[in-house]
């Protein structure tokens, strides 16, 4: 693959639907209506080619960048535990006293 | 309102439809160039085929990778 090392192979894919897919696909459509428009064509009812070949096109880059972010994150993620797990020193849970240890008796001055 | 209505406003950013200096005729909307059409359907049948071998490939390796089949 050229985006993701062999290690991404490992991670759960994404779906076909998925953000990315939906939104470039959408872009793709917007492009090839936008085009007509420009062209002074009918905006929606001309060209119907082109309009599934742009939506395809988004869909499958959208497919790819899905996988890649899913890959840059889920490195993130690992590295970060990774750490936690190395330095715990850093990490130690703080002594937590309630209110009932902290505020003063009260007495009313009336 | 219908979005083709919408959009009638961008066809005022451009009033000239220009084409290429080397083409002899003017383009024809009433005859579709069958084989840009062709090429469009089969591309788009393509990439969809591509991107399901993909998925199903990708699917299969995480399965497997996993342990889960």
């Amino acid at each position: 693959m050229g985006l993701v090392p062999e290690e991404a192979k490992g991670l759960p894919p994404p779906g076909i639907v998925n953000r990315n897919s939906v939104w470039l696909g959408l872009l793709g459509w917007a492009n090839a209506v936008l085009h007509n428009s420009v062209n002074r064509r009918p905006a929606l009812k001309a060209g119907v080619h082109r309009q599934v070949l742009s939506i395809t096109i988004g869909w499958f880059i959208g497919y790819h960048l899905t996988k890649y972010e899913k890959y840059k994150y889920a490195k993130l993620d690992r590295d970060m535990s990774e750490y936690i797990r190395h330095h715990p020193n850093e990490f130690q849970q703080k002594e937590r006293k309630t209110f009932a240890e902290i505020v003063e008796p009260f007495h009313a001055i009336r | 309102m219908p979005l083709g209505r919408l959009l009638l406003r961008t066809s005022t950013v451009n009033k000239i439809v220009s084409r290429n200096a080397f083409r002899a005729t003017k383009p024809d909307v009433s005859k579709p160039n069958m084989l840009r059409v062709g090429l469009a359907f089969g591309s788009t049948v393509f990439l969809w085929a591509l991107l399901f071998k993909q998925h199903s490939t990708d699917v299969q390796e995480y399965k497997r990778r996993n342990g889960l089949e």
